[in-house]
């Protein structure tokens, strides 16, 4: 039996640690460690409710508009506001254009490297990756000499030996299977990734006025001006940009982010079989369409068990059942007090002990639904669409399925989407429905704006008394809910539910272990020193450790050590 | 087009870390320059980072540094400095992001074509609302060196006259006036 700790775990955003006890090359026990200190929920008690999102988008230096957008949008809820249908198109589009941009840099640059061998890169042939990458995609970044160019810059940063960033990759290791032409041909697309990366940050600063943190947002609507007559606003022009920006990213993340994961999944069937964990999902609706966010183009819902048969829908944002069921424990995390307390009740006083295993070991709290740990995600985001046969996800999700078969004959049922390959694969798939969604909200937006509609603000009014609201967002990591107590127009509690709290989770009060832990049950691990395995899984939640504990370790390791005792 | 970007890095919540964000703010009030010249308060972006050096001729980042020098020490550090570790420096949090996010582009024929970094020793980075004074007390000096390195580089950087005045929103309390219910 050995126990491996590998802390921190690099390419996440953030810092994590993870353990896992190994007995015959299998794991048997996992515990996921948060390494920094959450506060950022205390500096809000006392603020303007009208100016919370400009804090909360500095809960993390990453998802900055996730968390501006979800405060406006509890604060509007205790209010009861409704928003112009402007507002919310142009809030859609911000996040589409964020979480477009998240994907892509998880898939390329946080995590493809687990399974892309740099060192096979110079043994492919150029000709035969440009046909492989031409007869799956109309690409027009495929060609042959594209890619040999690539494969020559790899050549020298491997003949220099110095791999600099690329230096700590697990090369040459067993669970590495794909071919050098398909290396190279992933390769390749992580570089080109980096002007897509560019493309989806300009569509969140034409609409955002700066990114990151952006500056548009109020409670009650955006301040977007919106006259078809002015240069200085939201005009033609400005719409126009848009649209040749999104028509510039939409077929990187079609016709290249789609055909990639499906390759990575022929390649790697195991991983269908590994990973599932917590096969309870949440996630919650968004896109909403109209002032009164009645109607939204991506559903929410619940699935317990891996029941795929039984949704139970999240109509809206007002859904009873979640604003009853969501609570948060600390028995396992380094704060005062244990059991669950509900968002609106919620206390972080650290109470730090070191890790202790059967104790405290994390400063992630445990949120719970019903009692039940569940998994958030872009997994969760198309299990919950392609179960309750929402159209754009069917049609996404059985276009990857069917590009897989394409490879090599694999055959992916939705059930198997249940694993570590699923989840990335999920990204993608989500990716390429947003990509659509994003040219249909430009349209709502133009259309709406063309029909005589500017208002983009209701004035929000707070009144005496105390009042509480929620407000959601099916951010690229998950579900992610804002709970604010207001008093006076001031905050008197304030409380983050972020999706890798979801995820992260320890224990709660009853032992029952959060899904990145659960996920690791069954891992092989082949090589102790090099836990590439544990890894891959861990990386396929996209864990962003910034948000969940809210700070930086400022006295951060330079690189992770893993150590087998 | 913009082709020299001054970057602040840093947590404004992670008292000295914070130190980033005020400098560049300090010089954007205090100097003026052509627009080819964009100030960013980026915050603590990780790999997120690469889109704002993309294709870009000079970076000049601003932000906390890990040196054997004294609390409050403004120094100039060059790329080489620190791929050679010779300065054994360690930037706080935002190291990683920095280095990958270069080497990325790099790889990628994209990355700017200098960059240095201008490093202040912080007295701590830990949460805490406002910036110590042995540090707050040397964004005047940043500033000036900010500019100092832009003329020398032949970008007209000159004092703003009178200088804007500065106002951080982090740093401004916004507390709404209550009765004694807190």
């Amino acid at each position: 039996m050995a126990r491996i700790s590998i802390d921190p775990v690099t390419r996440i955003e953030g810092h994590l640690r993870v353990d896992v006890e190994v007995d015959g090359g299998v794991v048997n026990k996992a515990w996921a460690s948060c390494t920094m200190w959450r506060g950022l929920e205390t500096i809000l008690r006392g603020r303007d409710a009208r100016e919370g999102w400009v804090f909360a988008q500095r809960f993390c230096g990453v998802c900055t508009t996730v968390h501006a957008v979800a405060s406006v949008r509890a604060v509007e809820d205790a209010l009861s506001l409704e928003i112009p249908p402007n507002a919310q198109y142009i809030r859609n589009l911000i996040l589409i254009g964020h979480a477009l941009h998240d994907h892509i840099v998880h898939f390329y640059h946080l995590s493809a490297l687990d399974f892309v061998d740099i060192l096979q890169i110079p043994k492919a042939d150029p000709a035969k990756a440009a046909s492989i990458a031409e007869g799956s995609s109309s690409w027009t970044g495929n060609s042959r000499q594209e890619l040999a160019a690539v494969q020559t810059k790899v050549k020298g940063l491997v003949a220099s030996g110095q791999l600099g960033i690329f230096s700590h990759g697990y090369w040459g290791h067993p669970a590495m299977k794909l071919s050098p032409e398909v290396n190279l041909i992933l390769f390749s697309h992580y570089l080109q990734a980096l002007d897509f990366q560019r493309k989806s940050c300009q569509v969140v600063a034409i609409l955002g006025g700066k990114t990151p943190h952006i500056q548009n947002l109020a409670v009650g609507g955006v301040m977007n001006a919106i006259n078809l007559n002015s240069l200085a606003t939201m005009n033609m022009d400005r719409l126009g940009m848009l649209k040749a920006i999104l028509e510039d990213l939409i077929p990187f993340v079609q016709q290249v982010f789609l055909p990639d994961t499906c390759l990575l999944a022929a390649y790697y069937p195991e991983y269908f079989r590994l990973g599932r964990g917590v096969a309870n999902y949440l996630a919650v609706p968004d896109l909403p369409l109209d002032a009164k966010a009645s109607k939204f183009d991506l559903p929410g819902g619940i699935i317990m068990n891996g029941n795929l048969a039984g949704v139970r829908p999240i109509v809206d944002w007002q859904d009873a059942e979640f604003r009853k069921a969501v609570t948060e424990d600390s028995t396992h995390a380094w704060y005062q007090g244990g059991g669950p307390l509900q968002p609106y009740k919620g206390q972080q006083i650290p109470d730090y002990t070191d890790f202790k295993e059967d104790a405290k070991y994390t400063w992630v709290k445990a949120p719970r639904y019903n009692g039940n740990p569940m998994q958030a995600g872009p997994l969760a985001n198309v299990l919950v669409g392609y179960a309750s046969g929402h159209p754009l996800t069917r049609k996404w999700t059985d276009t990857a399925f069917n590009r897989i078969a394409a490879v090599n004959g694999l055959k992916v049922t939705p059930d198997d989407m249940q694993s570590t390959m699923g989840r990335y694969l999920a990204r993608s798939i989500r990716s390429s429905m947003l990509s659509d969604l994003a040219l249909e909200h430009l349209q709502l937006l133009t259309t709406n704006i063309l029909n005589g509609d500017d208002t983009t603000y209701n004035a929000p009014q707070f009144p005496a008394g105390e009042i509480m609201g929620m407000g959601m967002h099916e951010a690229p990591r998950g579900a992610l809910s804002h709970w604010v107590v207001i008093d006076k127009g001031a905050f008197t509690n304030y409380q983050a539910v972020v999706p890798t709290t979801w995820n992260a989770s320890p224990r709660d009060e009853k032992g029952v272990p959060g899904p990145y832990e659960t996920s690791l049950i069954g891992s092989p691990v082949v090589d102790a020193e090099k836990p590439l395995e544990v890894l891959r899984t861990v990386h396929s939640f996209d864990p962003c450790m910034a948000c969940s504990c809210h700070t930086l370790d400022a006295t951060g390791k330079e690189i992770a050590q893993v150590k087998v005792q | 087009m913009r082709l020299v970007s001054v970057i602040g890095l840093g947590n404004v919540f992670l008292g000295d870390d914070g130190f980033g964000p005020l400098a560049v703010e300090t010089f954007r009030c205090e100097y003026e320059c052509p627009s080819s010249v964009e100030v960013l308060d980026l915050g603590t972006p990780g790999l997120d980072l690469a889109p704002y050096l993309y294709d870009k001729e000079l970076i000049i980042v601003v932000d906390t540094v890990h040196s054997d020098a004294a609390v409050g020490t403004l120094s100039i550090f060059h790329e080489e400095d620190f791929l050679s570790h010779k300065a054994k420096l360690r930037i706080t949090g935002h190291d990683p992001g920095l280095w990958d996010a270069l080497a990325h582009l790099r790889l990628a024929g994209h990355a700017p074509s200098e960059l240095i970094v201008l490093g202040v020793n912080p007295e701590s980075c830990e949460f805490a609302e406002g910036i110590s004074d042995e540090v707050s007390s040397t964004a005047g000096q940043a500033a000036a060196m900010i500019a100092h390195s832009l003329t020398d580089r032949g970008i007209a950087c000159d004092p703003r006259q009178p200088p804007a005045v500065l106002k951080l929103w982090w740093l401004n309390k916004g507390y709404v006036e209550r009765s004694a219910a807190a």
